[in-house]
């Protein structure tokens, strides 16, 4: 039988006003008029309550963008006894809205920075919000609700690890999460450009476990390690379809935030039906749940409920076939595709592309529907 | 010294009914004794104090139950789940 889902990550808009070339949101960030509205995501909650879903995420884009809906959304999650966490670049925190959001039984809060200090996080998210930032991650610090500070790393800011942990301590920070960049949406499309260096990579684990150690019992440190460097996948998802589900603005449910880029799958829609039919009947969540789906080398891995084969996103990014072997396994038939990237591979792009709409959607819609904060 | 949960942990009962523990982004499965223990931490009760009250309610001399709190307690708070 199949396991209920235990947690769902609700990404209420790809609207955002920064453009990060690591964001693992899709190239095509569809059109925002097909946000789904606040009524649609209420009864996706209550659908979720009745899966027994415990851990709902609020995530984008920039969730804070749909503000009132957002506090409503959270509301109606802590009714329902979920735990209710915000993933925000936290531009748009202001101390009235953060104080709703507590009054509704937010939880937790996790605020990502892209550098530790003003210009070079400019030069990354192509918006200067670095100091509106800080003012956020004060203001949450100050307030009873857990915080996380996030630092999504790669070979533009790589180099200032040592920084970004002095700024953490600087504030206070009890919980540092250090992400290596995964190779999803602009991140893969930039992944020439973003792909740390080996050296960069061997240093920061050095600098983490010394961290690590310093700070004991003050500050925990999250690092999640580069993709394409290890000799084994990471167990994505612990599994396809196994424990979460993701919900997209417009209303695709997902095994997991990147699945839209497999191309071969149809996945199922709010619209047309509720999580649990998701969940438990269509064809895309079942087309990679469990062992039986595996090729070799993964069928005779005795690995294979360990890492379940990988990422199957990676897979049909990289091999083209979300049923192979993820690349990033040394014992992948494609591995040399992931070699080939590490380090001193070929760099397609020297600049990043920064994330944006399509023309077909106008960028005003970045900015149209954005809050005065 | 005394015990409570730390900022943002939270404990749950899950739907089949199973005593869980709400982390940021996460969920931690606890057995009936971690649950019953968790229970107890108000900011005031110390290990002794909360030893003392498993002690009448599972019906157990609080000498023996006093270690495992102890155990408990102190993985709990290297794990960041509850602070002191």
């Amino acid at each position: 039988m199949t396991p209920n889902p235990r947690s769902l990550l609700c990404e209420l808009t790809y609207r955002c006003n920064l453009q990060c070339p690591y964001c693992y949101n899709p190239l095509d960030l569809g059109n925002p008029r097909d946000d789904l509205d606040v009524d649609t995501w209420l009864r996706v909650l209550d659908e979720a309550a009745q899966l027994g879903i415990l851990q709902i995420g609020f995530s984008g884009g920039e969730p804070t963008l749909r503000r009132a809906d957002l506090l409503r959304m959270v509301e109606r999650s802590t009714a329902h006894g979920a735990y209710t966490n915000l993933i925000t670049q936290g531009t748009f925190l202001d101390a009235r809205y953060l104080d709703e959001l507590l009054a509704a039984g937010l939880a937790h809060v996790q605020i990502s920075i892209q550098a530790p200090e003003r210009e070079s996080a400019f030069a990354i998210a192509g918006t200067d919000v670095h100091e509106r930032k800080l003012e956020a991650l004060r203001l949450v610090a100050t307030r009873d609700v857990a915080l996380t500070l996030n630092c999504v790393l790669h070979r533009l800011n790589h180099d200032a690890l040592p920084e970004v942990i002095a700024f953490a301590e600087r504030e206070g920070i009890r919980k540092l999460e250090l992400a290596n960049v995964q190779f999803y949406g602009w991140a893969y499309k930039n992944r020439g450009a973003l792909i740390p260096t080996r050296e960069q990579v061997e240093r920061s684990a050095t600098i983490v476990t010394a961290a690590r150690d310093r700070l004991r019992g003050k500050m925990e440190i999250v690092y999640v390690l580069p993709d394409y460097f290890e000799e084994f996948p990471k167990p994505c998802m612990h599994g396809w379809a196994q424990v979460a589900l993701t919900v997209t603005p417009d209303g695709r449910i997902l095994p997991c935030p990147a699945a839209a880029a497999i191309a071969t799958l149809a996945f199922p829609t709010v619209r047309d039906g509720s999580l649990a039919d998701a969940w438990r009947d269509s064809a895309a969540f079942q087309a990679y749940r469990g062992t039986d789906w595996m090729p070799d080398p993964c069928r005779s891995c005795d690995r294979r409920e360990r890492d379940f084969g990988g990422c199957r996103c990676q897979a049909f990014l990289l091999a083209g076939d979300a049923g192979a072997t993820d690349p990033a396994c040394s014992k992948s038939p494609h591995h040399d595709l992931v070699v080939a990237l590490r380090g001193g591979g070929p760099v397609p792009e020297a600049l990043p592309v920064p994330r944006r709409f399509t023309a077909a959607t106008p960028a005003q819609h970045e900015a149209s529907s954005i809050p005065s904060a | 010294m005394s015990y409570r949960l730390a900022r943002g942990v939270r404990l749950q009962t899950s739907a089949d009914g199973e005593p869980v523990l709400l982390i940021p982004e996460g969920i931690v499965s606890l057995n009936v004794s971690a649950a019953a223990t968790l229970e107890l931490l108000d900011g005031t009760r110390d290990a002794d104090a909360i030893a003392q009250l498993l002690a009448e309610r599972f019906e157990a001399p609080p000498s023996e139950l006093g270690s495992d709190v102890r155990t408990l307690l102190d993985d709990f708070v290297e794990r960041g789940f509850v602070t002191t």
